[in-house]
């Protein structure tokens, strides 16, 4: 097989995507794309920044179309989307009408337009054509390019859904907290649901209420896309959310006893998906019953002890994990912590990451992170963590901690704040993590 | 209460949710909270819609029309808590 379809399992009039005016059908759907097709312009590649999820998609899909390559800027700060274009060579950007940029020539897609009643066959994409490039997060360095292939995509999204047993008889609709620009977000949010006959939400809601109208306007059972971020809200916001067939989380760890709550809350199961955007989802689990990560099925481990890599057909080469794992079984792992965060104290070797996750499993602790402050040539090293743990005491946390780490890992000082300065999309950079941990020490002494 | 009070106790509830390095009596009322202003951002819209839900019983959301004018400034954010609170 060297070509897969745009779109799967829809019938001509099965409802693709709910727009503001209605349902949009698979059949009008492509003749969204037929239409924009001819009016792109003669660029290799394309900034997509269309705000609906929507709209995005038949950006995404005539640009393929039309053999371009679509750029996911990580978000829409003027320098990022300047420094991506002038790093990507000729491209143009693909924009909400009345919301240029500046220095780039932009093609606004007129909201509201009249619908073309021009018919087109499903296009068949050659898998090997590279599509999308995502840009690696900017929490673990320099941001960079990683492009992606339609044959990744499409084997991710395929896999997720046989993984979940995602057919439109058991659910039609995807709704999602998470930007269609950013690596899981096109996966889950996009690819998964054209690729199993489903329909959209075009919006990306932000508050609980939000949430709660975006299944509501969808009809039949959905799946909610999110981050741990927005399910913490919808859990604490205490609302009654219309019947979901599952919750999908990425981008930061879940903590376990976020997910029991979100699943007795919600009546679903909380699945989350391992992911890094070089490679893209390569395993998922249900956070309640596992540590472990189970493989999707097209990809594999590779290489030993401690340097492992994910291997796939799609992938251009064996990719190497970013975090250290324990593989503990037959397609299984355990993540132990990014590589880049051992650290070294006292002659003995932790990873933050093993040790935030053992404070986000006290009883209580709502988010919290370690820190390792950079103190230059000091002859010992103590760690810092910040801990969000509303009604809970120094001692408490303390006392927890005593049972689950090595003493010489007590976090000195042990800050307790109202949150974590988590960006967008869940994650903490370590420069804002910094910030903190300064302003806050400062404030106790 | 007065919207001068209820202004000063949002103020306060901003500052306190959102762990700002800010006196709460020296926000302008009428000064920008997001981007230029306090400089906001939509996770710090989340959080305090949650502050807001639990402190006053009101669901904040975004299909409100008047959403942006709500979340443009301390007054207009009290103004809103005013109509739409239920405790």
């Amino acid at each position: 097989m060297s070509n897969a379809p745009l779109i799967a399992l829809y019938g001509p009039d099965d409802t693709l995507a709910w727009q503001a005016d209605g349902a949009r059908s698979a059949g009008e759907f492509l003749s969204d794309v037929a239409e924009l097709v001819d009016s792109l312009p003669d660029f290799p590649s394309v900034l997509n920044l269309l705000s609906s999820r929507y709209e995005f998609l038949v950006g995404f899909a005539a640009a393929m179309v039309r053999g371009q390559v679509t750029l996911l800027p990580q978000s829409r700060a003027p320098q990022t989307l300047r420094r991506i274009a002038g790093e990507n060579g000729d491209c143009y950007g693909l924009t909400d009408r009345g919301d240029p940029v500046e220095g780039l020539p932009c093609v606004a897609l007129p909201s509201g337009r009249r619908r073309s009643d021009r018919t087109m066959r499903i296009p068949q994409i050659p898998l090997h054509q590279q599509v999308a490039v995502a840009f690696t997060s900017g929490s673990t360095g320099q941001p960079t390019p990683n492009r992606k292939t339609w044959g990744a995509l499409v084997s991710v999204a395929r896999d997720t859904g046989s993984r979940f047993g995602l057919t439109a008889g058991r659910c039609r609709a995807v709704v999602a907290t998470v930007p269609h620009q950013h690596m899981f977000g096109l996966e889950a949010s996009v690819m998964l649901p054209i690729q199993h006959g489903l329909a959209m939400h075009p919006g990306r809601p932000l508050f609980p209420e939000d949430v709660r109208m975006a299944l509501e306007e969808v009809s039949g059972r959905s799946v909610l896309v999110t981050t741990p971020l927005h399910l913490r809200a919808c859990v604490m916001a205490g609302l009654k959310l219309p019947p979901v067939e599952m919750i999908l989380s990425a981008t930061s760890p879940l903590a376990r006893e976020l997910a029991r709550e979100a699943e007795e809350r919600f009546h679903a199961p909380v699945n989350e998906i391992f992911g890094f955007a070089e490679a893209g989802s390569v395993a998922s689990r249900r956070t309640v019953n596992a540590d472990e990560w189970q493989m999707l099925d097209a990809v594999t481990l590779t290489g030993a002890e401690p340097d492992w890599s994910v291997q796939a057909d799609y992938l251009p080469r064996p990719i190497r994990f970013p975090d250290r794992i324990a593989v503990t079984g037959h397609r299984r792992f355990r993540v132990l912590g990014r590589m880049e965060d051992q650290v070294n104290i006292a002659g003995h070797r932790a990873s933050l990451g093993d040790l935030t996750r053992k404070l986000l499993e006290i009883d209580g602790v709502q988010d919290g992170a370690f820190y390792l402050p950079e103190t230059g040539h000091a002859p010992l090293t103590r760690l810092t963590a910040v801990v969000v743990a509303p009604g809970k005491t120094h001692r408490d946390i303390q006392r927890a901690l005593r049972l689950s780490i090595d003493p010489v890992f007590f976090p000195r000082p042990l800050l307790l704040v109202p949150r974590l300065p988590r960006n967008e999309t869940g994650k903490l950079p370590r420069e804002a993590l910094r910030r903190l941990v300064e302003e806050e020490s400062a404030h106790e002494c | 209460m007065s919207l001068l009070a209820l202004e000063r106790e949002v103020a306060a509830l901003i500052v306190q949710t959102l762990k700002l390095k800010t006196d709460w009596s020296t926000i302008h009322p009428e000064a920008a909270l997001f981007g230029d202003g306090l400089g906001l951002d939509s996770i710090d819209a989340l959080e305090l819609s949650l502050a807001i839900a639990q402190t006053y019983g009101y669901q904040v959301k975004s299909s409100d029309p008047e959403i942006k004018e709500t979340f443009s400034s301390l007054r207009s954010l009290a103004r809103a808590i005013e109509k739409n609170r239920t405790k």
